[in-house]
């Protein structure tokens, strides 16, 4: 018994004292967000058909839809080109801030929004990797995914600097962002347009009234207490949250193995064979032919597939094992990203495996960047001879080793 | 050390976010996982918990993939400036798609699933003899007929049929099954005749008959 009560407040003291996973949540946030843009960027000469009110999913099909299952979309609020076109470029927009990681909490609300309004207007357009995207960017509102990599870790140390050399450190920026994003959801909710169901709304409410929390504690003096607590409600949201992430990674590829097990394609080992030759699924025939000429082959892989993904969730308790499986998948969604034709689908999937890669190995990435980073700009600066704008290089690009751990804004 | 206040606070806070976390995940495995005892016993509550913003569906390609090649074909009435009224051939939007995917490495959701989930949405809220199930049937409906006359207007068929000017009137889609050919080193047949599903014709609104997406 004893034993038992003190792993569990060695347990609490984990979960308490920090955001555990600081690289993984960062990696991650930047993954879904890099996805999420890449695509915008991609669907744009195609985003009035996939979302716009005059596509074949039009606003009145949507309207009757959504009236039956109260999905959040932002672009239900309003009619028309213009006020569609608005929500599309603030998508983009919350999606390059949030990979940048400045205001990272209300960027990963807004991230949520945009990527909830497009997803929800028209559902079937989308396939798996949109819905991964539209459940990791609801639990990524709850995470601290900006202690590292990010302009927010960038900045607090030098505002801390500056408050120990006595300066007064007054961020404008903050509140206006909140006072104005209040501004839009009030007038929403009062205008009557946050109809439907309660949990995207309250979110977005629960978020705004904590950013206000934060703000005042930090302006109080006195011994810190309530700052301290906030901080630490803060770890513990974070701490569930990542536990959910990766929970649900592990619940994808568990249900994705276990239903494969129970096909007889997989069992008789053929059933690589049969999406190579989908039309929607072969950009590249030639090569699907070549892949699917040896049967042994295809029977490897078919029994591997489903190996690895029922295996995967087991292996979290062998760091070694996990991290073998991890590489395998890795690469076989990387293969799956050309030769089935789903680059966004495998992104996500990427995005999430990444959640479990090895602080050590992501500390080795983040140098290896930030050295490529610094090799690039060195040799910019040196052609155009400029020494006035040899800075400290692109702001946010992933990658700068010493800021590790920077506690930050909630 | 906080003060018993904070200390009451932070306990609190550990507490709802662990029964959240706990709650969420069970309702995640019970939503994703086959149905058995205790989410047929407690359905209403899960369906309550996950929709709308926690679907999920992690079933693609099993428990066995697709093995047919279903091609969305349409082909439309049209009214010439004549006054008479004309059929046009079959346009194979499924192929236009496929065509549009071959060598691409970044497939438009426009090329990949735009048409082949509608087609899917149709089969899933239609009885046998194509008659719709509740709204979602309608609406399956008339998704699949915009998509129809948004494609003929791309392809200019109304020109095509006429050879000059004229109005959509009607549209009519037909899907066509294919097996996949099995593979040349297994032992299997399959019959490749292809099976065809005929809708009725369906009426196209003057206003839509315009084209759709500009």
């Amino acid at each position: 018994m004893n034993r038992f009560s003190l792993a569990l407040s060695r347990g609490i003291a984990r979960v308490t004292e920090s955001a555990l996973g600081p690289y993984q949540t960062a990696v991650i946030r930047i993954g879904f967000s890099a996805t999420w843009l890449l695509f915008l960027l991609r669907e744009f000469p195609h985003r009035q058909e996939l979302y716009g009110p005059d596509g074949p999913w039009s606003r009145d099909l949507a309207e009757q839809l959504i009236g039956t299952n109260g999905a959040f979309t932002a672009l239900m609020w309003f009619d028309g080109r213009v006020w569609f076109e608005t929500v599309y470029a603030l998508a983009v927009l919350a999606g390059v801030l949030l990979l940048l990681g400045w205001r990272t909490r209300t960027m990963s609300v807004l991230f949520m929004v945009g990527v909830l309004s497009l997803q929800n207007r028209s559902v079937f357009m989308g396939d798996g990797g949109d819905n991964v995207l539209h459940l990791m960017s609801i639990y990524l509102v709850f995470t601290r995914c900006a202690q590292v990599w990010s302009l927010d870790a960038r900045r607090a140390p030098r505002a801390r600097a500056a408050r120990i050399r006595g300066e007064r450190v007054t961020d404008r920026t903050g509140p206006a962002l909140w006072g104005v994003l209040g501004c839009a959801l009030l007038t929403v909710t009062l205008v009557g347009r946050m109809q439907g169901d309660w949990l995207i709304p309250a979110l977005l409410w629960t978020v705004w009234a904590a950013q206000a929390l934060w703000w005042l504690a930090g302006r109080r003096a006195g011994s810190g207490e309530p700052r301290i607590v906030l901080d630490v409600v803060a770890n513990v949201v974070h701490n569930g949250a990542l536990l959910v992430i990766m929970a649900e990674a592990c619940l994808i590829y568990a249900t994705a193995g276990w239903y494969k097990i129970q096909g007889s394609r997989w069992q008789d080992g053929t059933a690589v064979y049969y999406p190579l030759h989908l039309e929607s699924f072969s950009p590249w025939p030639a090569l699907a032919d070549l892949l699917s000429a040896s049967g042994t082959l295809v029977m490897l892989v078919t029994y591997g597939t489903v190996l690895v993904q029922v295996a995967f969730p087991f292996t979290l308790f062998n760091r070694r094992v996990k991290n073998v499986l991890l590489a395998v998948m890795i690469t076989e969604h990387a293969a799956i990203a050309v030769v089935l034709g789903l680059p966004f689908f495998s992104l996500a999937m990427i995005a999430a495996d990444a959640v479990f890669l090895p602080t050590s190995f992501l500390r080795r990435l983040g140098a290896g960047t930030a050295r490529v980073r610094n090799r690039v700009l060195c040799r910019r600066a040196e052609r155009v001879r400029m020494p006035g704008q040899r800075g400290p290089g692109s702001p946010g690009s992933p990658g700068s080793p010493e800021a590790t751990h920077v506690g930050f804004g909630a | 050390m906080l003060s018993l206040r904070y200390r009451v606070v932070v306990a609190l806070a550990l507490a709802v976010v662990a029964v959240g976390v706990c709650v969420h995940l069970g309702m995640t495995f019970l939503h994703v996982a086959p149905a058995n005892t205790v989410s047929r016993q407690h359905g209403e509550a899960v369906d309550e918990w996950i929709y709308p913003e926690f679907e999920q569906n992690w079933k693609l390609f099993a428990p066995n993939p697709l093995q047919q090649n279903i091609s969305v074909q349409v082909r439309a009435s049209v009214r010439g400036t004549d006054g008479m009224t004309v059929t046009s051939g079959w346009y194979d939007l499924s192929a236009e798609d496929g065509r549009a995917i071959d060598g691409n490495l970044l497939p438009s959701h426009t090329q990949q699933n735009e048409l082949r989930r509608a087609w899917d949405f149709f089969v899933a809220t239609h009885d046998s003899q194509n008659r719709p199930v509740g709204l979602r049937g309608a609406l399956s409906e008339a998704y699949l007929r915009r998509i129809a006359v948004l494609r003929l207007d791309r392809n200019d068929a109304v020109r095509a049929t006429t050879g000059g000017g004229g109005v959509l009137e009607g549209v009519q889609v037909r899907s066509r099954t294919t097996n996949v050919p099995p593979p040349e080193w297994s032992r299997e047949k399959v019959s490749t005749t292809p099976s065809y599903r005929e809708l009725p014709w369906w009426k196209v609104p003057r206003d839509e008959a315009l084209g759709g997406v500009r």
